[in-house]
């Protein structure tokens, strides 16, 4: 999976992005190469019925049990 | 015992010395203070050494002794904090030129508490540019040195501390984990490196970060240490809402209680598919001595860690948030390591934010679940021992991977899982390798059970080959 300079550059003008030069890109696509495995290493997972991540909270009411 | 001499016990064995006014606070900092510029040259631990103030809180801490004001084991005692934590009135820099003329107004709410409880700040540490990395290799205030081989990194972002926990300057640092960064300091300079649970410590004053997976946690050179400096730390910050009212145990309480009735995970997958022979090694020594000790260890399976990558995408989204505003004003004060990371952040799909944020449940749950069986769960803290700090790259596994910015992270693949999952994790010394760099053992425990950590990593401690050993370069 890879994602063109050009459809990056497409994004950044779309999108209202932070600019970043033809040069500039070659040494951002590493990061993004990084995203686009991570991400895609989600692409067989239903995730549909699967809770939010979240952090850990007490019971309302009750300040001394964590869930 | 000379002034040095002091520098090399640890916080458990000098407090009661303190307290029984046999060893002065003034002359604890000021043989700290020396050390910390002799070392200087050698270590660029410090972004700011603050020699006047540090004598002053000196001075006042051993007024308070002689009138009988003990304010407990922290009184007197000099520790470092990382320059990402906000001092009131000192310089904060967050190891950048975007914030290198900063001073807050304010102190963050753990330096409130270490100053409540008299510690002595020596001075703001150095750390990666923006603490975004593992090196502590900084652009702008030089590169931090391992004081177990100067060419070695010593791991970041908390660097500095590191060093200075493992040099005897500082007898306990400050630092900030978001994907590692205290734990990787603690094995890379062979300390102790504690990331609590998330909530358990508040994050208010903790500067360009995301928050979400942040942790203050301390750097000390035992673990009774570190037990000490939580119960100093953890507790409900009403102004941080990411803090959980949780109540705070005595962290000391059980810590000679031993491994017998525990059980320990040995994950088969993940954590030991990607590392160095050496520190393998190393770690399934610390594992067969905890078995030794008692401990039942048992096999685990953490099938769905496969996706562990995936939980760093939010971080990358968050990230690009936090530096925004820094980067439209001051885009040419960034180091390109920084920078080019951070720009990634803006690409990632609202879509991909929110499956990592499931996935993020899904090992929570996972973890969960695997936790109704054991106790901990052991683990090697980094795949690698600390690289050379002209390294770009490292190799593992017949495959090259960056040590820092774009694309990196492989460093930190054992770490910043329980910075999604909120998930207690400390890194312990557990040997060293042939060329004598330092090796972690990290535990992970259930949430809010730092108390179960700290009493099984005291236990290994005591049998650990890294007991008593110290760095070439030390004050002493």
């Amino acid at each position: 999976m890879s994602i063109s300079k050009e459809t990056l550059k497409a994004m950044i003008k779309q999108y209202d992005c932070l600019d970043i030069s033809d040069s500039e890109l070659e040494l951002v696509l590493p990061e993004i190469e990084n995203y686009l495995i991570a991400a895609n290493s989600m692409a067989d997972l239903d995730l549909s019925e699967v809770f939010s991540g979240r952090l850990y909270r007490p019971q309302e009411g009750d300040i001394n049990e964590p869930i | 015992m000379s002034p040095s001499d002091l520098l090399q016990l640890s916080i458990t064995e000098i407090s009661p010395r303190i307290k029984n006014k046999e060893i002065s606070p003034v002359e604890l900092t000021e043989a700290a203070l020396s050390a910390a510029g002799k070392l200087q040259p050698q270590l660029n631990s410090f972004i700011t050494i603050l020699d006047q103030q540090a004598m002053a809180q000196a001075r006042i801490a051993e007024s308070k002794i002689m009138n009988g004001e003990y304010l407990g084991p922290l009184h007197g005692i000099p520790i470092g904090i990382k320059d990402n934590i906000e001092t009131q009135g000192i310089r904060t820099t967050v190891g950048s030129k975007v914030l290198g003329k900063h001073i807050p107004t304010n102190d963050a709410h753990v330096v409130t508490l270490c100053k409540n409880a008299g510690a002595v700040i020596l001075g703001k540490e150095n750390l990666e540019e923006f603490a975004a990395g593992v090196t502590s290799n900084n652009l702008h205030y030089g590169a931090v040195h391992n004081p177990w081989n100067l060419d070695h990194i010593p791991g970041g972002s908390s660097g500095g501390g590191g060093a200075n926990v493992a040099a005897r300057i500082t007898f306990a640092s400050l630092g900030t984990d978001l994907g590692g960064s205290v734990r990787l300091p603690g094995t890379f300079c062979g300390v102790v490196g504690l990331k609590q649970t998330f909530g358990r410590v508040s994050q208010r004053g903790l500067m360009v970060t995301s928050y979400n997976g942040d942790h203050i946690g301390p750097m000390t050179r035992s673990v009774s240490d570190s037990a000490l400096m939580l119960q100093i730390l953890a507790g409900h910050d009403p102004l941080d809402p990411s803090t959980v009212p949780v109540p705070v145990p005595n962290y000391s309480e059980n810590l000679n209680q031993g491994l017998r009735g525990l059980k320990i995970g040995i994950p088969t997958n993940y954590y030991f598919d990607l590392i160095n022979p050496e520190v393998e090694s190393a770690v399934r020594d610390s594992v067969t001595a905890l078995e030794e000790l008692g401990a039942e260890i048992i096999e685990v399976s953490l099938p769905s860690m496969k996706y562990a990558a995936a939980m760093r995408i939010t971080g990358m989204a968050d990230g690009i948030v936090a530096h925004e505003p820094y980067i439209k004003n001051q885009r040419d004060d960034y180091g390109p390591s920084v920078l080019y990371r951070a720009l990634a952040g803006q690409f990632v799909l609202g879509r991909d934010y929110s499956k990592s944020m499931k996935v993020q449940r899904i090992i929570k749950e996972e973890h969960a679940l695997v936790f109704q069986d054991i106790d901990l769960l052991a683990t090697p803290t980094a795949p690698i021992p600390a690289p050379r700090i002209d390294d770009d790259k490292f190799a593992l596994d017949g495959d090259e991977y960056p040590v820092r910015g774009p694309g990196s992270g492989m460093i930190s693949r054992n770490t910043s899982p329980t910075n999604s999952t909120g998930l207690p994790a400390i890194s312990i010394p557990c040997g060293l390798t042939s060329n004598g760099l330092p090796i972690g053992l990290q535990l992970i425990g259930r949430p809010f059970e730092e108390q179960l950590i700290f009493q099984a990593a005291k236990a290994y401690e005591t049998v650990s080959p890294s007991l008593n050993s110290a760095p070439p370069v030390t004050s002493n």
